[in-house]
């Protein structure tokens, strides 16, 4: 079904009244918002995979739920990124002959998308850098500076208050940076930091 | 030293109103820390920009559209077994009715009885899906296509769509072979039905192929469909399914847009 311009929340009130083209008309309008959250979060284009349909299966059984307090794209981000977030957890209870590494650091993720030849190698750069930040930062980021989407709206997808998103946001923006290879300047000897922190709601 | 931690975000973003700007700028001159990683944020925005999106690889939401395909046919079939129930209670109570009434006067049983059994008709008919006329196409399906020894993967599966798309779109004949042998298909729609998959009837889903092959190493029937809107507007999108020989479940489902 082609995306026919209803509004999402039209769609959800046919797809519950029985028209299942509504609900495939959802998901044709959605994917590629969910699946580039996941790859941005995962890394890896299988893990994306898994974690979109694990999302638009949750839809699918949860939709009935769905009161429409909150936007639907809202509700739909905050079911896309609890499921990057059960992902990520499987994958770190995984084997550690599966892990390849030191078990306290997040690297027990993939190499980044390495089958996006075309990917620049900027880009390819951000990614690899982007799973070195801790998770709960790096979703604030993916939301906010990659999805564009606005403070508030992150911290209702999130469930925590818009003052933690901005303070994510900033640890989240510098830990890129230093991941990137941007060098430290001054190698800050200031206790009080702002960004020195452990990360804390 | 405190530092306005709290708004540097904003500030990056060059979001803050006047006052909060202030409130930075007049901080910062006398802070080493909080220039750098305002420089430092402002290197990751960029980068973070570079990020563009990835197109969906194809298939990865088939199997979610062919689980919602089967919980509206546990549905509809649930609601058909309520329409039947109910029904049921409506035709015995008519049965009351007419025996209430033979009672009375003995008379005009056949109008009654028939007024009963025209109601339990009514309740167990079911409402038209759409009403949209049927595409006129001129791919119409001709038969089981048997390949033997041919076992699709999901790369196959998204061939097939891109011929149908292509056959759809008219930049490609319709015709899958000009040797190609068709056997009757009975057996294999029962199948593709049972799964959930739309139906012949349905007035949106024009099946296009049905195959009898195999789908990662089971025995499979593969079929594709055209998929129109409705309301007589042309297809636009191909479905794939592949359902089990064996007890026609879906072995998966895949949607390409023409």
């Amino acid at each position: 079904m082609p995306d026919t311009g209803a509004r999402d929340e039209d769609l959800v009130r046919r797809f519950l009244s029985g028209d299942r083209a509504a609900f495939a008309a959802l998901v044709e309008r959605h994917e590629r918002r969910v699946y580039n959250l996941a790859l941005r979060m995962t890394g890896r284009e299988e893990d994306a995979r898994d974690a979109t349909q694990d999302a638009f299966l949750t839809v699918l059984r949860k939709l009935s739920s769905f009161r429409g307090e909150a936007a639907f794209t809202t509700w739909l981000h905050r079911v896309a990124v609890n499921a990057c977030y059960d992902l990520l957890r499987k994958r770190q209870r995984q084997p550690l002959l599966e892990r390849g590494g030191d078990e306290d650091r997040p690297a027990a993720e993939p190499p980044p998308v390495p089958d996006h030849a075309d990917a620049s190698d900027l880009s390819i750069d951000v990614q690899r850098a982007l799973l070195e930040v801790p998770q709960d930062f790096r979703v604030v980021m993916i939301l906010h500076d990659v999805r564009d989407l606005p403070q508030d709206e992150v911290a209702q997808i999130l469930g925590v208050p818009v003052g933690t998103v901005k303070s994510r946001l900033h640890r989240g923006r510098i830990a890129l940076a230093r991941a990137m290879g941007v060098p430290r300047s001054g190698e800050r000897a200031d206790p009080a930091s702002p960004s020195e922190g452990t990360m804390t709601p | 030293m405190t530092h306005p931690e709290e708004l540097l975000a904003d500030y990056v973003d060059g979001t803050l109103d006047d006052e909060q700007r202030a409130v930075v700028d007049a901080h910062l001159p006398g802070c080493e820390t909080c220039r750098d990683e305002i420089e430092l944020a402002r290197g990751a925005v960029a980068a973070l920009a570079s990020l563009e999106d990835e197109p969906v690889p194809f298939g990865v939401t088939g199997p979610v559209l062919a689980e919602a395909g089967r919980r509206f046919e546990r549905r509809r079939v649930l609601v058909w077994e309520r329409l039947q129930w109910a029904a049921g209670l409506a035709a015995a109570a008519a049965l009351v009715l007419v025996v209430a009434l033979n009672i009375g006067n003995g008379s005009d049983r056949e109008d009654a009885a028939s007024l009963g059994s025209s109601t339990a008709a009514d309740g167990q008919v079911e409402a038209p899906e759409g009403g949209a006329a049927e595409t006129a196409l001129a791919f119409a399906f001709q038969g089981l296509e048997v390949q033997d020894d041919v076992n699709y993967v999901a790369d196959g599966i998204s061939s097939l769509a891109t011929d149908a798309a292509e056959v759809i779109s008219g930049r490609a004949p319709a015709e899958t072979g000009g040797d190609q042998r068709y056997t009757p298909a009975d057996e294999a729609l029962a199948c593709i039905e049972q799964s959930g998959a739309p139906t012949v009837d349905d007035p949106r889903d024009t099946l296009m192929r049905l195959i009898e092959a195999e789908y990662e190493g089971t025995p499979a029937y593969i079929a594709v469909y055209a998929e129109s809107p409705g309301a007589g507007q042309p297809a636009d999108t191909v479905v794939v399914w592949a359902v089990a020989k064996s007890g026609c479940q879906i072995l998966t489902t895949a949607s390409l847009r023409v």
